[in-house]
């Protein structure tokens, strides 16, 4: 009856680790993989002063909104310590990308040469030339707003400061666009306004809120130059591309200090003072380290790491196999359902946890063959240790394996307290080496107590006599009667079972 | 080294066949007849590794040695990611170094490295230098501007060629969050040993770890090899991996002290020989599994395939496997052996087994 129980421990942990594998593999999971293995740009920014909790997520916020705006695959933003690490995988203009994330002072103020309407796709009957496509203003009435709306929005890239763009307004802080704007070439930047607070409009009787900002001394002539210039047009504030706000300037000369008035709430008017605050981030980014990998080059380092590991995990079964035989072949099956199961798991972590692949972590899974392949090599030297102990071949496999099984938790806790340690402690790619190498350590466990002992445990109980030597090299024991005497090499006597 | 070739005292020599309750054939070899091959696998090799373990100190004292004197006379070969710099990678397999060294120092930027890494299709031209002075915008720009002549040259599209920087700063804080993962690990890992086996393990698996981690910085002074953050990684793996080797031997011992010193039929350093040859199988076969994909990761993916973040782990990984295989049985096992003899405990058992070997020598039987 043993056996039976045997043989379905075999068949349960095998079927889980398959079954597993091929659900990500029919639900189209797969690895996540890291930028250097699929190219693409990444950077770490640390702000040039020391910052709080609640500043920095605000600037990780903005960047989220900065990126998202770049339409990026799966592009990821964290925290590392007081760092910020914008991952963005698979971008094909990572320099123009990256310096338009890290950017501080985005903030325009552009004249409003009209407002546009919003976008509407072009009928397939029309056609419409480039030109047409570019952001003008109707310049009479009689060609009024028929193909500007055919015109597509600005992107936040191409936005710069010199040319005419089109630009959005969005309702608060949704992805509704409530409105659009020609704008002209940037007048003035965020770097002229010297403070900015919010305040209850004073004349007001209503719940109104107004902005009030001083400009520095540099920024106020020029202020009231483009006040005279401007005078009862709209001025828009633009930030990362979208217009924030768009006042209509109703004075000529602003002695250095102005207020923005209109339907502001306390929110909306704070929100709005923060940014002519701070430009655009809250505090200057400094690049930490900046990568751009080309997808090319991620490719060619995927398949040296995939071609340098199967070989390697074909070797090391030869090997097994020539040493063991037998007990070889389990280990063959052992490591095809552990990665199995590790792909599974990588799969299923890449899809929901955002775990990422990266060339360090396939070196953790390469190095991690080592501790599988060695918990079998215990198991298997113990086994044959008991046997050269006078025991049958049944009960060293069992003996055997108990005190195998204790070595290998002894030496694999080892293993993953190391890992976990690293993980918890360390930063960039040393994470993702800690994490494939602490899951392997526990799958390794797993394999060891669900698979190999019921498996040996099987095969010792049913393997005829006749046929030990499939279990590979011959049990062998040396018997000696004293150990006193250190250093004096005692008569041997070598005994071989099952040749 | 070798075994002892007299007859047993038994009298039991050629082969012999018993017969056992499930039919397991046992033979019966003499241990002059086995080869070196069998009584390895049998556990049967006598090498005396604790009598013999001040010659292991000597090497491992002078191989550190040699290493501290390089390092303090030229240091470590840092990578970029620690002093901060550009790195280029160009997938080429026509751009030369020279060429790719000309066009660097035409556009102006000193004291550039430049590199090679596999062949043929799977090519990789690496040039690294310093850039630091620079500053944003004017940094890019150089970045780019050599990232398009290089590309230029190799005939390809500018975006196919990869630019890593690195700041300054950011080396100092790699290096700083490694010291604490390692600083974590070894107190993690001696609470861990010493709650599970006993402080003395726990000491003498430590200075063998510290050891893996001299000789290998050690050797990365003498060579010159290049320091990155992969080299970092592996260091940390093979610590990991040292201990985790050092702890299947000790759990040996511990099983074999149980068994056979207390009892009072063995002595402390016996016992520990005992075990080391026991497991030496195991040690072999478990070093031999670990370097086999390593090195199929270092010649293969690295020098064939150009892969230059697996040449960085692996050099490191391979030096600290070796190092780690040896010192679990050159370092730590006589070192504890050491330690433990000087128990009193320890010192009555070795005293007692002398006293009754003595009759046996005066018989006739020489010690040695």
């Amino acid at each position: 009856m043993r056996k039976g129980r045997w043989i379905r421990s075999v068949l349960i942990s095998t079927v889980v680790a398959l079954a597993a594998f091929a659900a990500v593999v029919s639900l189209r999971y797969h690895p996540v993989l890291g930028l250097d293995l699929q190219g693409g740009a990444s950077v770490v920014y640390k702000p040039a002063r020391k910052v709080d909790t609640a500043t920095l997520n605000e600037t990780i916020s903005i960047i989220q909104n900065r990126v998202n705006a770049l339409g990026v695959g799966e592009p990821s933003i964290g925290q590392q310590g007081s760092d910020i690490v914008v991952d963005l995988p698979g971008i094909k203009d990572p320099k123009t990308a990256l310096s338009y994330i890290g950017q501080t002072a985005i903030l325009q103020f552009r004249p409003v040469l009209c407002e546009a309407p919003l976008y509407t796709k072009p009928p397939a009957s029309l056609h419409l030339k480039k030109s047409q496509l570019t952001p003008t203003c109707p310049t009479s009435a009689a060609n009024t707003t028929s193909t500007l709306q055919y015109v597509p929005t600005t992107s936040p890239l191409k936005a710069t400061s010199a040319s005419t763009a089109l630009l959005p307004e969005y309702q608060g802080t949704s992805k509704t666009v409530i409105g659009r704007y020609v704008v002209g070439p940037t007048l003035m930047t965020g770097n002229a306004i010297k403070s900015v607070y919010a305040a209850p409009e004073s004349q007001s009787a209503s719940n109104q809120w107004a902005i009030n900002f001083t400009l520095t001394s540099k920024g106020a002539p020029l202020f009231n130059e483009i006040a005279k210039t401007y005078y009862h047009q709209l001025l828009a504030v633009v930030l990362d591309g979208t217009v924030q706000s768009a006042p209509e300037i109703n004075s000529t000369s602003f002695n250095g200090q102005g207020q923005i008035t209109g339907n502001y709430t306390q929110a909306s008017a704070t929100d709005l003072a923060t940014i002519l605050q701070y430009g655009a981030l809250p505090v200057q980014l400094v690049q930490q380290t900046v990568q751009t990998i080309s997808p090319t080059l991620g490719a060619a380092s995927l398949r040296a790491g995939l071609i340098a590991g199967i070989v390697g995990l074909i070797l090391v079964m030869l090997y097994t196999i020539f040493y063991y035989r037998l007990l070889g072949l389990v280990v063959v099956g052992g490591l095809a359902t552990t990665f199995a199961a590790l792909w599974a798991i990588m799969a299923y972590l890449g899809h929901s946890a955002q775990l990422t692949l990266n060339l360090s972590g396939v070196t953790g899974i390469i190095v991690s063959i080592g501790v599988i392949v060695d918990s079998y090599i215990v198991f298997f030297e113990r086994l044959k240790d008991e046997a050269r102990n006078g025991r049958s071949l049944r009960a060293s496999v069992d003996t055997g394996f108990t005190k195998a099984f204790r070595t290998i938790i002894a030496a694999d806790l080892v293993s993953f307290i190391g890992a976990a340690l690293l993980y918890y402690f360390s930063i960039g790619d040393v994470r993702g080496f800690a994490f494939f190498l602490g899951l392997s350590t526990i799958l390794d466990v797993a394999s060891a107590w669900f698979f190999t002992r019921p498996l040996v445990l099987w095969i010792g109980n049913s393997i005829s006599p006749t046929h030990y030597r499939w279990l590979g090299v011959p049990v062998v024991q040396v018997t000696r009667e004293s150990a006193a005497g250190t250093g004096v090499i005692k008569p041997s006597r070598v005994a071989a079972k099952g040749v | 080294m070798v075994a002892d070739d007299r007859p047993d005292a038994a009298g039991v020599t050629g082969t012999a066949d018993t017969r056992e309750n499930d039919g397991f054939q046992t033979k019966t070899i003499d241990a002059s007849e086995a080869s070196w091959w069998r009584r390895l696998g049998a556990g049967a090799t006598h090498y005396p590794f604790v009598e013999r373990s001040r010659y292991y100190f000597v090497i491992s004292f002078l191989v550190i040695v040699a290493g501290a004197a390089a390092l303090s006379a030229r240091g470590l070969n840092f990578g970029i990611s620690f002093k901060g710099g550009v790195s280029w990678q160009v997938p080429s397999a026509t751009l030369t170094v020279a060429q790719a060294s000309k066009i660097v120092a035409r556009a102006g930027v000193t004291q550039a490295t430049v590199v090679t890494l596999g062949s043929h299709s799977a090519r990789t031209v690496e040039v690294q230098a310093g850039l630091t002075k620079l500053s944003g915008a004017a940094r890019t720009a150089k970045e780019n501007q050599v990232a398009s002549l290089l590309a230029a040259k190799a005939h390809l599209p500018s975006s196919a060629v990869a630019i890593e920087f690195v700041g300054p700063t950011w080396g100092g804080q790699i290096t700083n969050a490694a010291v604490k993962a390692l600083i974590a690990f070894f107190v993690g890992i001696i609470l861990y040993i010493s709650l599970r086996f006993e402080w003395k393990m726990a000491a003498a698996a430590f200075i063998a770890v510290v050891h893996d981690l001299l000789v290998t910085v050690g050797i990365y002074a003498l060579s010159g090899f290049q320091v990155t953050p992969s080299t970092v990684i592996a260091v940390l793996t093979i610590l990991g991996y040292s201990l985790y080797d050092t702890i299947v031997v000790f759990d040996r011992i511990k099983e074999n002290v149980g068994g056979l010193v207390d009892p009072g039929k063995m002595n402390y350093s016996d016992a520990v020989d005992l075990s080391v040859n026991q497991t030496l199988a195991r040690s072999l076969n478990t070093s031999l599994v670990a370097i086999i994909p390593i090195l199929s990761v270092l010649i293969l993916g690295a020098y064939v395939l150009g892969a230059t973040t697996l040449k960085n782990f692996g050099l490191a990984l391979v030096v600290g496997l070796t190092s780690g295989a040896y010192s679990s049985l050159f370092i730590a096992s006589p070192l504890l052996a050491r330690f433990k003899e000087r128990e009193h405990r320890y010192r009555q058992i070795r005293a007692r087994l002398e006293r009754r070997q003595a009759p046996v020598e005066a018989e006739g039987l020489p010690a040695s």
